[in-house]
């Protein structure tokens, strides 16, 4: 396989075809796009539900697809997963927290035939869906709490785009109007006051593209239009686009002209500011607050910000011109073919504009400190949004060779070519977002669908049908079963784009509900479990982890956090290059709150393999390492929350029989086996010995043996897998 | 070396009535598939009673060098700015897009090999240097190569070859990780480069961040010193009974050893990113001040403290997947990018030999590819995968050598072509292993990793 991309790199790496090749300078004229009859441009197909020799087995459409394929390969699926391992999988998988005690006694006492489908009903309608799975989709659109630039601007605002998103899925907004908000809500009709600005607040997953650098001079937009594009790109069609900023992509059907066809539409839309180094002060935010009231509130401040501005623009002109003088005045006096008259004149003039530059620049300088102070201390305080909104419209120019400087031939705003190549109408008096939103999301694409429900089938087994969600161009996986993609895809789409019946259609699948264990003899011949003859044991992702060791302890704080991050005061931020934005809050809510940055991985994110936050993640990795291990052991917070459930043990129960159990039903979702039971009460008895002997009071022997207890049972891997 | 004993061994006897011989001789026994991980378990049971997995294991044929340090450029060094300086290339700037060097050319030690000033500590011990001009790499993209370059598969994920030397050979300490990794910020595709992938989950790297505290949570917690050993032997009790019960899933086996590392790092971890106690004379060789506890000298003088102590591979990765050497549009960049490293790394190859560690530890230095000799936007270059230079140094490779060579542009390979695959033969020969008899059977199939190429480049060694 290796040798085989060998000769196509190559191909590609020999100078005279990237010559020849359709360079960025003139779009179009290289070679034909490669990849064109790829499987992921062909249109969905509407696959017959195939024939099985065991029908017996089938509970749900997507169950003939998967068996069609074992029975194909000699594959027996194993057995259905224990109604314990179903519950505790389900809940974690729906809203990212093991299921109680008594939610699994309920289960197990309910012997009605929908037993497992009222489960699912429950944990669906559950709030915290929103928050397991609107942590998916932040995943996937790269969200922070900061701007991403050098000193990584806080972006105080940036909260609402999350509840966003919680409160989308929350409330099953279908998949299509999901996408076409967050692009282009703000040009969107809406039906009343509260719809409108929650469509403004959707567009942020625009707005939260990266920001670089550290000045205002040269921003370079140009890299956060970039950034824009590529997750556009890998989050709603798992393509990669940006490698067309330069060249036209080498593996993929993506041209410059199609990079710059998008580029106009993102052109022509105002990004928010978050504050830079130079100019510490956010601006261009949308307002949520009725317009008359919000000009009413920002005359004054822009009075006031535009006599200052005058003033340094006035100041900057007369330096810029002394510049020039200048550079004009030497290169005279360069060339050696001028009279003395003429040399003397000139050395005065140059002599004059380094005077006149010497005095002004501290004054020039003044004028700029000025106005980026006031623009900071004196800015209004209004509710607002980190969202975009359209600027003037205008197509783009190439880019030659990605230089923004280097400007080429102008491209019309339109779509990607291999998807239809649809362009913004002649005349059209917007930015073209909500044009774009809706060739995204029309149900002839065979892209959006596809995967999407790719995404959902990745976060319920473990992996997708196509093993990597945010690439189905050339350099992807292919799909293990095609035919069911295209079966889900058709069913998404004919549901309305429902998230929510996508769930139930998988989760009451009887592949849903293989148990992790037995039939090990498969395994010799797919190792990998490709073909889904059981289900895959995970180890939990960061949230689930923390977030369990909460629930269990019982000082979860199970509100949705509707406030900003406690963010020093925007008139006092003086962050740079070399003193950056960094913090950590302390909260005990859930993990989807927890302030993350931009540039800095959160402390336990990094350790449990977070998402990562520059770009975006459409599978997390699942490391095994001895760091984790040091942070089960050592680190306070599993401490602290071992006190919390060991105190949660006592209060609740009093044996040691009743508490050992009590604690392996809460960690595990089950209760301890005799053996078990055995060993842990032995445990107790010995560690209580060894603080007697070190002559402690009793009362603190039960506090701490109960305490070690509750660290053993945080510690198993039963607790960190889901089965 | 201390081990997690109490309640291990004896909890597990007393409470289940069996041993973990005996638990995993019978999880063998009812067992087809996933043999590797238990004949390891197995293995060490019976060989020696205090290993583990990670226990040290004999060479294919005697090995020259015992310890590898991989320095790791990330973002594509250009080789005809550095170790393959093309007067040529100079001469003909601005013909055909052809882009000159910043640089100047020289002659450098007793061998007199060229290169340029970009890495003028480096140059200075090139008689201690074995390089290779010939490098080939599979694939354009940084990503692809970057993962070619680990795990010789530029397109599906496959194990580190830190991950195949810990399987192939053990380590020699197990109180610390077999293979580990420091690395400031992650590179291109991720952790996914220091991955087991197929491999049991105990050979991955274990990646360290320099800074005050490389390793959070190092420090124990408990009231008591013996009540952290209690826990985790009930815990390990607890966890090998689930384990039989899930197929001897390595994942879950691998987490069961993680404990047993971390329990033991407690102890040994601090010392060793501890540097307060190395000398003046010694630091300055780095280029560290004293008190700092980051940057590349500080990764150096790190990985020569981890060889002492026995750990098999250490990578050292020098930037990240962004602000690194990937210089498109302005080679002058090249300039901070070598000075971060230049002296550390001649430093460290200083160090090992006054310390008689160079002969047995091999150090490794690699980009994912090469920079073309033509220009990329003003005075940039693009990537160049057709033609680069790596070098060894250390144990078991001739010193003061080139190998390989390039055409007068250095675009394309003339002489003695390495390929990754051959490159990766030859670091698993050093160590003593047959890269064809170093397999792991996975999905029916024996994987190897230089998969079906790779040949030993006998020419380079002593």
């Amino acid at each position: 396989m290796s040798r085989l991309s060998t000769s196509f790199a190559i191909l590609l790496s020999t100078p005279v075809i990237l010559a020849a090749g359709g360079r960025a300078e003139e779009p179009g004229a290289g070679q034909p796009l490669p990849g064109r009859d790829h499987w992921a441009f062909k249109p969905v197909s509407d696959p017959a539900l195939p024939n099985v020799k065991d029908p017996g087995w089938i509970q749900s459409p997507i169950d003939r697809f998967v068996l069609v394929e074992l029975e194909r390969r000699g594959l027996q699926p194993t057995r259905p997963a224990p109604r314990r391992r179903l519950i505790r999988r389900a809940t974690l998988d729906l809203i990212g927290l093991p299921p109680t005690p008594e939610e699994v006694d309920a289960f197990l006492a309910d012997r009605y035939p929908d037993a497992f489908a009222k489960v699912v009903d429950r944990l669906l309608a559950s709030p915290h869906y929103g928050e397991r799975w609107g942590r998916h989709w932040l995943d996937v659109v790269r969200y922070a709490d900061t701007a991403g630039d050098s000193s990584d601007f806080p972006v105080p605002q940036l909260y609402r785009y999350r509840n966003y998103v919680i409160d989308s899925l929350n409330r099953d907004k279908p998949y299509d109007v999901f996408i076409q908000e967050q692009i282009a809500g703000d040009l969107m009709p809406a039906k009343d006051g509260a719809q409108k600005y929650e469509r403004i607040v959707a567009t942020g997953y625009i707005a939260l593209s990266r920001r670089f650098g550290s000045s205002t001079i040269d921003y370079p937009q140009h890299l956060t239009i970039e950034d824009t594009i590529d997750n556009l790109g890998r989050s709603v069609l798992a393509l990669n686009i940006h490698c067309a900023r330069c060249h036209d992509h080498k593996f993929d059907p993506v041209s410059s002209e199609d990079y710059y066809g998008l580029y106009g539409i993102f052109q022509s839309t105002r990004y928010p500011f978050p504050g830079i180094e130079t100019l510490k002060v956010q601006r261009d935010l949308v307002p949520l607050v009725p317009e008359g009231e919000f000009e009413a509130l920002m005359k004054p401040y822009q009075e006031e910000l535009g006599v200052l501005e005058a003033e340094r623009k006035r100041l900057t002109s007369i330096m810029k011109a002394a510049k020039e003088k200048i550079r004009e005045g030497e290169k005279v006096l360069a060339a050696n073919d001028i009279d003395d008259d003429q040399r003397r004149k000139v050395e005065l003039e140059v002599s004059e504009a380094y005077r006149q530059r010497a005095e002004l620049f501290p004054k020039w300088i003044e004028a700029g400190k000025r106005f980026s102070e006031t623009a900071q201390k004196k800015k209004p305080e209004f509710e607002a949004a980190y969202a975009v909104a359209d600027a003037e419209p205008a197509h783009a120019r190439v880019h030659v060779k990605g230089d923004p400087k280097e400007l080429g031939q102008e491209v019309p705003r339109r779509f990607l070519g291999i998807l239809g190549g649809q362009k913004v109408p002649e005349g059209c008096k917007t930015s073209g977002r909500r044009e774009l939103s809706q060739w995204l999301t029309d149900p002839q694409n065979p892209l959006t669908g596809r995967v999407m429900v790719n995404r959902i089938w990745h976060y319920h087994f473990g992996k997708g049908i196509v093993e990597t969600p945010n690439n189905f161009g050339n350099q992807g996986r292919r799909p293990t079963h095609p035919r069911l993609l295209d079966y889900l895809a058709r069913s998404f789409i004919r549901s309305g784009w429902s998230m929510k019946a996508m769930h139930r259609l998988i989760m009451l699948s009887a592949t849903y509900q293989l148990d992790s264990r037995g039939r090990i003899q498969n395994a010799t011949s797919d190792p990998n479990n490709d073909f889904v003859w059981k289900f895959n044991r995970q180890r939990l992702v960061a949230e689930a982890v923390r977030d369990s060791i909460l629930a269990i302890s019982g000082t979860l704080d199970r509100r949705i956090l509707t406030t900003p991050h406690p963010f020093p005061d925007p008139k006092a931020w003086d962050f740079t290059q070399h003193k950056p934005f960094r913090a950590t809050y302390h909260s005990r809510g859930r993990t989807i709150y927890l302030m993350t940055q931009r540039q800095t991985k959160h402390p336990f994110l990094a350790v449990f393999d977070g998402q990562d936050t520059t770009s975006s993640t459409g599978r997390r990795s699942s490391t095994t390492t001895p760091i984790q291990a040091l942070f089960m052991m050592n680190d306070p917070f599993v401490h602290e929350q071992a006190a919390n459930f060991a105190a949660r043990l006592v209060a609740e129960r009093s044996t040691d029989s009743s508490r050992v159990e009590r604690a392996h039903q809460l960690g595990l979702g089950r209760p301890p086996t005799p053996a078990e039971k055995t060993a842990g009460e032995a445990y107790l008895a010995k560690v209580r010995d060894k603080f007697a002997a070190l002559n402690l009071p009793t009362q603190e022997h039960e506090k701490l043996a109960w305490e070690s207890y509750a660290r053993v049972v945080l510690r198993m891997n039963e607790f960190m897998y889901v089965e | 070396m201390k081990r997690i004993e109490p309640g291990f061994e004896t909890t597990s006897d007393a409470t289940f009535g069996i041993t973990r011989r005996h638990l995993l001789h019978s999880m063998v026994a009812g067992s087809i598939v996933l043999p590797g991980i238990l004949q390891e378990l197995v293995a060490s049971e019976n060989h020696q009673p205090a290993g583990g997995p990670l226990t040290p294991k004999a060479p294919h044929f005697p090995a020259k060098a015992k310890h590898v340090i991989f320095l790791y450029m990330s973002g594509g060094v250009s080789h005809v700015d550095s170790f393959d300086p093309k007067p040529e290339l100079n001469k003909r700037h601005g013909e055909n897009n052809l882009l000159g060097s910043l640089w100047n050319i020289r002659r450098w030690g007793k061998s007199g090999i060229p290169a340029t000033d970009l890495f003028p500590h480096i140059s200075s011990v090139i008689d201690d240097i074995c390089l290779i001009r010939s490098m080939k790499s599979d694939h354009l993209n940084h990503v692809e190569s970057t993962l070619g370059i680990h795990t010789g598969s530029v397109s599906l994920p496959r194990p580190s070859i830190g991950s195949w030397v810990s399987y192939g050979l053990g380590t020699l300490n197990q109180n610390l990780p077999s293979f580990v990794v420091i690395a400031p910020k992650l590179p291109y595709a991720g952790t996914q480069v220091f991955s087991n992938d197929f491999l049991p989950a105990y050979h991955q790297g274990v990646r360290v961040r320099p800074g005050p505290k490389p390793i959070p949570n190092l420090s124990r917690r408990s009231t008591l010193a013996e009540l952290q050993e209690m826990e985790l032997g009930l815990a390990a009790t607890f966890n090998k009974r689930h384990l039989d019960q899930c197929e001897a899933d390595s994942n879950l086996a691998a987490r069961i050893q993680s404990f047993e590392t971390a329990f033991a790092m407690q102890q040994e971890a601090p010392e060793v990113f501890d540097v307060s106690k190395e000398s003046d004379a010694t630091l300055s060789l780095y280029g560290l001040e004293r008190g700092q506890t980051e940057g590349f000298g500080w990764q150096c003088i790190v990985a020569r403290r981890l060889v002492e102590r026995g750990v098999r591979f250490i990578e050292l990765v020098d930037s990240g997947a962004s602000n690194n050497w990937d210089h498109h549009s302005n080679m002058s960049l090249h300039g901070p990018m070598a000075k971060n490293v230049d002296q550390p790394i001649a430093g460290l190859i200083k160090d090992l030999k006054q310390r008689g560690m160079f002969e047995d530890t091999l150090v490794v230095w690699t980009s994912e590819f090469g920079r073309t000799p033509q220009k990329e936007s003003k005075t940039g270059r693009g990537h160049l995968p057709d033609a680069f230079c790596s070098w060894l140094a250390g144990a078991g490779v001739k010193r003061g050598f080139v190998y390989g060579a390039t055409d007068e542009i250095g675009l394309n390979i003339t002489e003695d072509e390495c390929h990754v695959h051959d490159f990766h033969a030859t670091i698993l020969h050093l160590m003593g292993l047959d890269h064809e008899r170093l397999t792991y059977r996975h999905a029916g199939q024996d994987f190897r990793l230089t998969d079906v190429h790779g040949r030993v480049v006998k020419d380079i060694l002593v």
